[in-house]
C-alpha cells in the first residue's frame, strides 16, 4: 500500500512536470516505470500477439502524451493509462473484427483432468481461458494487475456489479477446476 | 480433498503476469513523441467577446431593453424591466454554475 502511495506520488511529480515545461524526459520516466505492466496487460487482452500488443502500447502512450492536460488525478495515473489502453484494445478489435473464443459452463466438464506431469502454471493458463471473455478481462484487471473493483470498473467502463460477479464467478470457476489438480498434488505428497 | 483458497488462486494469478522488460520500447517510443501543443486560450477569448457583443447589439437594438432600462432607473416595475432582469439573472447564474463547474474539476 505505502509502495502504491509512493508510486503514486512519483508519477503525480512526473506529470507536473510534462505539464508545467513539455517535458518530454520525465515523460519517459512514465513510460519506463508503466510500459512493463502495460505492454502485459495488453499481450493477455490479444491472447500474446506480441507485435500487435506492443503497437497498441504504443498508441496507448502517444495518447496519453497528447491527452496528458485531461488527466485531472481522480485515478491513479496506472489506472488511467490501463483505461487508456483498454480503449485502445477495443477499437483494435472492432477494426480487425478478432474473435477470441467463449467459454460456456458446458465446457468446464470438458476441461482435460490434469496429470502429474502438468504444470500448475499450465493449467492455470488453460483454465484461464476456459473462462468466459469478460470472466478472464475481469480477472485480468482486479486481480493479475492489482486494481480494485472500483478500479476495474472505471478501466473496463462496466458497472461495479457486473465486476464483482465476474470476479466472483470466475474464481469460483477456476477454484472448481484446480480442485483436481490440488487433489493429485496431494496424492503425490502422500506416497 | 481440499478446495484451492481464493487467496491462493490470487496469488497463483498474480503470479502468471509478469511485467514485461523494456528491452528498447522506450527509446522506440521516445523517438515517435511529436511536440506536444499547448492548449491556447485565444480561440475561447475570441468566442467570447463576439459572443458578448453580439448579445449587446441585438439586446441594445429593441427597444424592450430601452424601455426596460429606463423603467428600471426611474422605479418603475414594468413587463419590460421584469423581463430584463429576469434575463440578467439568468444569465448570472448560468455564468455561476459554468464558474462552479469548472472550479469543481480543477
Amino acid at each position: 500500500m505505502a509502495d502504491s502511495a509512493a508510486g503514486a506520488r512519483i508519477d503525480s511529480a512526473l506529470i507536473a512536470r510534462v505539464l508545467a515545461g513539455n517535458d518530454s524526459r520525465a515523460f519517459e520516466q512514465l513510460v519506463r516505470r508503466h510500459q512493463g505492466m502495460v505492454r502485459a496487460q495488453l499481450r493477455r487482452l490479444l491472447h500474446g500477439d506480441e507485435a500487435a500488443a506492443d503497437d497498441l502500447a504504443q498508441e496507448t502512450f502517444l495518447l496519453a502524451w497528447r491527452k496528458l492536460d485531461q488527466f485531472r488525478g481522480e485515478a491513479r495515473f496506472s489506472t488511467w493509462i490501463y483505461r487508456i489502453a483498454y480503449a485502445c484494445f477495443l477499437q483494435a478489435y472492432r477494426r480487425k473484427s478478432w474473435n477470441p473464443r467463449e467459454a460456456g459452463e458446458s465446457e468446464i466438464e470438458q476441461l482435460p483432468a490434469p496429470g502429474d506431469s502438468m504444470d500448475l502454471r499450465l493449467d492455470l493458463a488453460r483454465a484461464m481461458q476456459r473462462l468466459s471473455q469478460a470472466e478472464q478481462t475481469v480477472l485480468l484487471h482486479c486481480v493479475q494487475l492489482g486494481l480494485s473493483h472500483e478500479e476495474t470498473a472505471y478501466v473496463l467502463d462496466m458497472p461495479l456489479g457486473t465486476v464483482k460477479s465476474h470476479a466472483t464467478r470466475g474464481k469460483q470457476k477456476l477454484k472448481t477446476w484446480l480442485t483436481a489438480w490440488q487433489e493429485v498434488d496431494g496424492k503425490r505428497q502422500t506416497l | 480433498m481440499s478446495a484451492p483458497r481464493e487467496d491462493d488462486i490470487d496469488a497463483l494469478l498474480r503470479r502468471s503476469l509478469d511485467a514485461i522488460p523494456d528491452a528498447g520500447f522506450s527509446d522506440r517510443l521516445m523517438q515517435r513523441l511529436p511536440p506536444r501543443r499547448r492548449a491556447s486560450a485565444w480561440p475561447l477569448a475570441i468566442g467570447l467577446a463576439l459572443g458578448a457583443l453580439t448579445c449587446c447589439i441585438s439586446l441594445f437594438a429593441t427597444a424592450l431593453w430601452r424601455t426596460g432600462w429606463y423603467d428600471w432607473l426611474h422605479g418603475k416595475l414594468s413587463a419590460c424591466a421584469v423581463v430584463m432582469l429576469l434575463a440578467m439573472m439568468g444569465m448570472s447564474l448560468l455564468a455561476l454554475g459554468w464558474t462552479l463547474a469548472e472550479a469543481e474539476d480543477h
